[in-house]
């Protein structure tokens, strides 16, 4: 084919835009780029009930990072399966084409299948599986454009949409990323601090039971640093589980009405 | 009300239900004797119709629709590209219709809808047929350099009448579209306009700027009862009767193409006319919906550059 020399215009572009050093993701006054305290979260927005067409749904914004969430289901799990006593969490993670600021190609990718296994995780241990025995919920996630910590706003998204399908869990999961730049804790990082991060930490939990359902960490990390990061973490779920949970009540009110 | 209808009516909803599900076809027959849809809208409506533009702000053009429950969102992504031989002066634009599993329950993540290829080509065909944009405005450097569109439509949400919905997703979207400022070299290297401009003395400067449009294709997808004909059917709907024409024009009704894939009722001519009238005061109504939605976003660039 003639067109397939395709030179990478939106690469360079990207790099323009995205290759500076720490010193300028931060001012010595402690405000980052978007204007925010280095223990501030962005700008989240939440909503059930999506997707019509879906059993339950959700979608979430946070900072320029937005996701949608179906869940199907419970519903007959494949034929090909063995027999379980319990349910079946299924859960799969995509990105659109235009989450990236270059186009990302049609079929699933590494991260994609990296992620599906998070969330899968993540969810695992707030689902009461043993409440739908031998049939399948399905977690199908969107990226619809991808601004950093795509996988903690996939998790309370995920998570809210269990509850929007009326899947019985142990709790709500919300998450948080918290990206490390030098000696700066930065929570809920952006696209341009996680790519310039000299490490990383990931918290999900079910708050109102105070248990850590999943946690990562990359990077290099000192005692204090690790302990000072994770209570940031931890206070910042225990918050993000009220909107979620606010959230819920307003989508109940609004159909009693 | 006595206790005693009370509990009848609770009764009623239960077997209402029921009804619905063991009965399709005798639930809409129901409603459409009264001439209304089960959705609560006249026989001959569509959907109410929602488009809002630029909502992607990694898409150089991109468009959200809403028709009724069934959402689409369209985004352009540009590449550059070395233009055939045959057509020097040309760029392309590649069309991909794309359901991913959150959209129904009927998508599995990792094995393609049969519906995805069918209305990929078939937004192809339109915007082929309407010459809704010229190629040659893709144009960066003849020979050298030209843009290499990506045009992916997400459903997000399946509720029947894909086409309509995608089709104008992609219109908007390509409305929306902006080329963005470069600098060409002698040798057709393209860079973004921010670049150094000292290494490379013989740049050419190339404006930004919105494509020329020509003729805009819509789509309205009639669900064909032999006694009705309901423009725009619900996901309920087209599972219900089966039959589908789809009529493509542009706004003001010139006919493109049709499509009538099989089904079980028969289409006869005046059937099909019919079809065409709706298409044709479908395309008026579009038309404003359109027009409001890209000249809004035409006023925010405004706004923006001054």
């Amino acid at each position: 084919m003639a067109a397939s020399r395709v030179s990478s215009y939106s690469l360079e572009s990207q790099r323009v835009s995205l290759a500076r050093g720490s010193s300028a993701l931060i001012s010595p006054e402690g405000v980052r780029e978007d204007g925010r305290s280095p223990h501030e979260c962005r700008p989240a927005f939440l909503q059930t009930g999506a997707v019509n067409a879906a059993a339950g749904s959700a979608y979430a914004e946070f900072g320029q990072t937005k996701v949608i969430v179906s869940v199907f289901g419970p519903r007959e799990s494949k034929k090909a399966q063995a027999y379980s006593d319990i349910g079946r969490l299924n859960c799969n993670v995509s990105f659109a084409t235009f989450a990236g600021s270059v186009r990302g190609k049609a079929g699933q990718s590494t991260e994609e299948k990296e992620y599906s296994q998070m969330l899968y995780k993540g969810l695992e241990g707030a689902v009461a599986l043993h409440t739908f025995p031998k049939t399948t919920v399905d977690v199908f996630a969107l990226i619809l454009q991808s601004g950093g910590g795509d996988l903690p706003v996939v998790l309370s998204c995920a998570s809210l949409a269990l509850a929007d399908a009326g899947i019985v869990m142990y709790d709500l999961v919300s998450a948080i990323s918290l990206s490390r730049l030098d000696t700066n804790l930065l929570l809920d990082a952006t696209l341009g601090e996680e790519i310039n991060q000299d490490g990383s930490l990931m918290l999900a939990c079910m708050a109102s039971r105070n248990e850590v359902t999943q946690l990562l960490l990359t990077g290099e990390w000192s005692q204090a640093n690790l302990s000072e990061g994770l209570k940031l973490c931890l206070d910042a779920c225990t918050k993000l589980a009220g909107l979620m949970r606010s959230t819920l009540k307003e989508s109940t009110s609004n159909i009693e009405d | 009300m006595t206790e005693h209808e009370h509990a009848a009516s609770v009764g009623e909803d239960v077997e209402l239900e029921a009804f619905r599900r063991l009965y399709p076809l005798e639930f809409l027959e129901k409603f459409l004797k009264d001439g209304v849809r089960p959705d609560g809208r006249p026989l001959g409506r569509a959907r109410s119709t929602l488009i809002s533009v630029g909502s992607l702000p990694h898409a150089e053009g991109s468009a959200m629709v809403k028709l009724g429950n069934t959402t689409m969102l369209a985004g352009v992504k540009l590449e550059v590209m070395t233009p055939s031989v045959d057509f020097p002066d040309e760029g392309r634009i590649v069309v991909d219709f794309q359901m991913p599993a959150i959209c129904s329950p009927h998508v599995r993540p990792g094995r393609q809808s049969e519906l995805e290829p069918v209305v990929s080509e078939q937004i192809r065909n339109a915007l082929s047929s309407s010459m809704m944009v010229d190629l040659r405005e893709l144009n960066i450097a003849p020979g050298k350099a030209a843009w290499m569109a990506y045009l992916d439509v997400y459903c997000l949400d399946s509720d029947g009448s894909l086409l309509d919905a995608a089709l104008l997703a992609t219109a908007a979207a390509l409305a929306d579209l902006k080329l963005p400022e470069v600098a060409v070299t002698d040798d057709g290297k393209v860079l973004p306009a921010s670049s150094d401009v000292q290494e490379h003395r013989s740049l050419k400067n190339i404006q930004s700027k919105r494509l020329k449009l020509g003729k805009i294709p819509m789509a309205l997808t009639c669900a064909v009862h032999p006694k009705y004909i309901l423009p725009d059917p619900t996901a309920e709907e087209e599972a219900i009767l089966k039959t589908t024409i789809t009529v493509l024009t542009d706004f003001s009704g010139q006919l493109f193409s049709l499509y009538k894939p099989g089904g079980e009722v028969l289409a006869s001519t005046s059937t099909v006319q019919d079809c065409f009238a709706l298409a044709k005061y479908r395309g008026k109504e579009l038309q404003k919906i359109f027009n409001n939605a890209v000249i809004d976003a035409e006023a925010d660039d405004a706004m923006v550059e001054d």
